[in-house]
């Protein structure tokens, strides 16, 4: 990176450019997530279920993202593992109100983690233990209980619980997705 | 099954922990739901997209029936139910927006129909007309004409004889002792007497539309023998159809406007097939034994019998196939796999074992804690492949079949075998053939005759022979009462010398038999015998004796003959037993 580059990106005037993927059940709350995370006069005003993924851009105080929101319906999740190599982070959005799906939802990061475009990388995970406003919601101790993980011991990762309604939690989750990702980058 | 085979266990039909298909969503021992398949719906009740389960609980041992909602593994809302649930089924009723289901829950004579979980209607099934003979009885003992203890005794003469069944406050007026009849009777005498019958079983048929979200009629199978069709709206009666027998299981495709095939399991062991316009059965299955179950896999029903076992019928009621299960079957369902195309029939079993089965074929086996009593898969909440099932203890299993899992067949039952493909070399039809065809069509009868006469001829023949043999006592075994015998003889050796060892048994329960003499008779220029006459010892029963002799072959020709050998009483004539032995030629001497 050049001088300038560098001179531009301290000032905020040019940002770093991060791809992310943002994965989940269907449901679960991403595309909710991501327009909440856009500056508010970008955000749409009705969220509809997610046909195969969008492209949505937001920044953060440093970086630039560039998120693949991808669709979590049963039939779209084939698509996800096309994007694996291009994604430099993860975000990983789980329903704590879905008992039932917590299976499907471990299921799911199982395939991805043991994914051989993910398996030996060392890529952030960011997790958004979502609508902890709904009364049948678990706590995210409960969540990362429930999908263990505790297991995941070569990649950092974290949990936030989240309302993106009110858009609570979210700007603690993304602020530590850029922490590592500069970590790794500088 | 304790000791299963190894490669039983690893075989595709087999869910071990590691790759099983199913994932476990939830399971509640202590979730204190009892009930069967027929009772248990899954809809998307509040039209959000999250799918609810119903269920018609019967309650801990039959007390106490509840409507019971699920949400996910909770129980959302809970209600008393009048009698004991028969069935559940969601239907749309019209085609106004929001298009959520209605709910419809048999119970005793009546159907409550709920919408948004609120009660909309309930429907009654019409009464039925009581014995006249009955109601007179009644009527009589208002006006004070016949005491109670003269109308029981009459109405217990109804009720063994009439044709029509009695009422049910007839029935209750039965059951009382003396003491509290006065009071009944003055308390329910001026009631015209009604004859109610119950629902049995109740499924949905589509009214005029093919489609997934089309508005639906609820058809109900009654304890009186008939099925009825009601109106999606008004709930009237649209048809009524009369059975031999009462049903217990409905299956029925098509729309009632157009056309559609309704097939009843009945508890006389019978299916019955009946189409639009026809007011009795078109086609009858006959099973050998009560179903337990009936399922439509793409146009093959599938009936489970008390037989333990899954027979598949055409609608016609050609029989396609059968297969045996390990256990009684106590339940079955459809298993629909939308994404895949895949139809298959779920039957829960008593040893606990949940099998799933495409035609004959094993699919897949879940081994359940307990015995399941219903099954039901479907959406629930937001996954399409969910199976729920509940259990004998009255627990909750909820499955989610895996979005990858793909059910093959278990190697040695994929297809018909190997040999049914082979061409047969089967010779054409020869001139002779044809004649002798014709022949046998044209006099068939004298033919027959021919046969009987010749059979019968036969039969005199072995007859005379038979008599024969008895009179002179030639059978190795005695007939007489007083000396039942068996004899058997044995040849052993290659000659010239032999060793002849006659087995006899004594087969009378108790007496032994003593002074009996063994004779054997033989042509003296070729066989030499040490004793040709001696005693017995005395027979106990049920023994066996060997007597051996030797037998020397004198000639040297190569010439065999035959040794009598005959038992006689001392001081009597006549043989009781005789046998013939054939003598084998001599190995010896033939070699020198
Ligand atoms: N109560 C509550 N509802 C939420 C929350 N986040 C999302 N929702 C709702 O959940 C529903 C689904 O949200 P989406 O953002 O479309 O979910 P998605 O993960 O993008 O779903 P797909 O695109 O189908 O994969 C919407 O009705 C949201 O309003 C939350 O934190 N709390
Ligand atoms: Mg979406």
């Amino acid at each position: 990176m050049g001088l300038l580059d560098k001179l531009s990106c301290l000032l905020g005037l040019k940002k770093k450019e991060v791809h992310v993927l943002c994965l989940g059940l269907d449901n679960s709350g991403k595309t909710t997530i991501i327009n909440k995370l856009k500056p508010a006069n970008a955000q749409s005003q009705d969220i509809v279920p997610t046909i195969g993924f969008n492209i949505e851009k937001f920044r953060s105080s440093s970086l630039s993202f560039t998120v693949f929101d991808m669709s979590g319906q049963g039939r779209y999740r084939n698509l996800w593992e096309h994007y694996y190599k291009e994604g430099q982070a993860i975000i990983f959005v789980i329903d704590s109100s879905d008992r039932l799906r917590m299976v499907v939802a471990k299921e799911e990061l199982e395939t991805l983690l043991n994914h051989p475009d993910i398996k030996h990388r060392r890529i952030p995970i960011l997790f958004f233990a979502n609508k902890m406003d709904l009364r049948d919601a678990v706590t995210s101790v409960k969540v990362s209980q429930l999908l263990c993980l505790e297991n995941i011991k070569d990649k950092p990762w974290h949990i936030c619980a989240s309302d993106a309604i009110k858009g609570e939690g979210l700007q603690e989750g993304v602020d530590w997705l850029q922490d590592q990702i500069q970590a790794v980058k500088t | 099954m304790a000791a299963a085979s190894p490669d039983s266990d690893c075989g595709p039909a087999e869910s071990s922990e590691a790759n099983s298909k199913w994932l476990d969503a939830h399971y509640d021992p202590m979730a204190n739901i009892h009930t069967f398949s027929s009772c248990l719906a899954l809809a998307d009740l509040h039209g959000d997209g999250e799918y609810k389960l119903v269920v018609g609980d019967l309650g801990p041992r039959e007390q106490q029936p509840r409507l019971k909602v699920l949400k996910g593994p909770m129980v959302l809302t809970e209600s008393p139910l009048p009698a004991l649930p028969a069935a559940a089924v969601t239907f749309l009723m019209g085609q106004h927006e929001p298009r959520t289901p209605a709910l419809a829950l048999a119970s005793g004579p009546c159907v409550y129909v709920y919408k948004n979980l609120r009660p909309y209607f309930k429907f009654s099934l019409p009464p039925l007309p009581a014995n006249p003979l009955e109601q007179d009885l009644w009527n009589q003992s208002k006006e004070d004409r016949i005491d109670p203890p003269t109308l029981k005794e009459m109405l217990e003469g109804i009720r063994e004889k009439a044709e029509v069944p009695l009422s049910v406050q007839s029935l209750r007026f039965l059951q009382l002792e003396p003491s509290e009849m006065e009071a009944f009777v003055s308390q329910h005498k001026s009631k015209v007497i009604k004859r109610q019958t119950v629902i049995t079983t109740m499924a949905t048929l589509k009214k005029n539309l093919a489609d997934e979200g089309a508005v639906s009629c609820l058809v109900l199978g009654t304890e009186s023998k008939e099925i009825l069709v009601l109106d999606p709206e008004a709930f009237t009666v649209l048809t009524k159809m009369n059975l031999p027998s009462i049903p217990a299981f409905l299956d029925i495709t098509g729309q009632f406007d157009v056309e559609f095939l309704l097939a009843a399991a009945c508890r006389d062991g019978n299916i019955y097939v009946l189409s639009k316009d026809s007011k009795r059965p078109k086609y009858c299955i006959e099973l050998s034994a009560q179903p337990v179950g009936l399922v439509r896999v793409h146009k093959i029903l599938v009936v489970g019998s008390t037989q333990d076992s899954l027979h598949g019928f055409t609608h016609k009621g050609k029989k396609l196939w059968t297969v045996p299960m390990p256990a009684a079957i106590l339940t079955m369902n459809l298993l629909e796999q939308r994404s895949r195309g895949l139809q298959a029939v779920m039957v829960g079993l008593s040893n606990g074992e949940v099998r799933v089965y495409r035609d004959k074929a094993l699919l897949n086996i879940i081994r359940a804690p307990d015995a399941v009593t219903s099954l039901c898969f479907g959406r629930y909440g937001r996954e399409d492949n969910t199976l729920v099932m509940t259990t004998k203890g009255g627990g909750l299993l909820i499955k989610i079949l895996k979005r990858t899992a793909v059910f093959v067949e278990a190697g040695g039952d994929a297809g018909p075998p190997p040999a049914q493909s082979l061409k047969l070399s089967v010779p054409r039809k020869t001139r002779l053939y044809v004649d002798q065809t014709l022949r046998e069509r044209e006099s068939a009868t004298a033919m027959h005759r021919t046969f009987q006469t010749d059979l019968y001829l036969l039969r005199l023949r072995t007859a005379r022979a038979y008599v024969q043999a008895l009179e002179s006592s030639l059978s190795p075994v005695s007939a007489t009462a007083r000396e039942p015998l068996k004899l058997h003889a044995v040849v052993q050796g290659l000659g010239p010398t032999f060793k002849l060892t006659l087995h006899l048994q004594n087969t009378s329960a108790a007496r032994p038999i003593v002074g009996l003499l063994v004779c054997f008779v033989y042509s003296e220029a070729l066989y030499a015998l040490p004793r040709a006459f001696f005693k017995l010892p005395l027979l106990v029963p049920g023994l066996l004796y060997p007597v051996e002799t030797l037998v020397e072959g004198l000639s040297d020709k190569g010439v065999s003959d035959i040794i009598k050998v005959l038992v006689l009483r001392e001081g009597q004539g006549a043989p009781l037993l005789s046998a013939h032995i054939n003598m084998p030629v001599s190995e010896g001497l033939a070699s020198t």
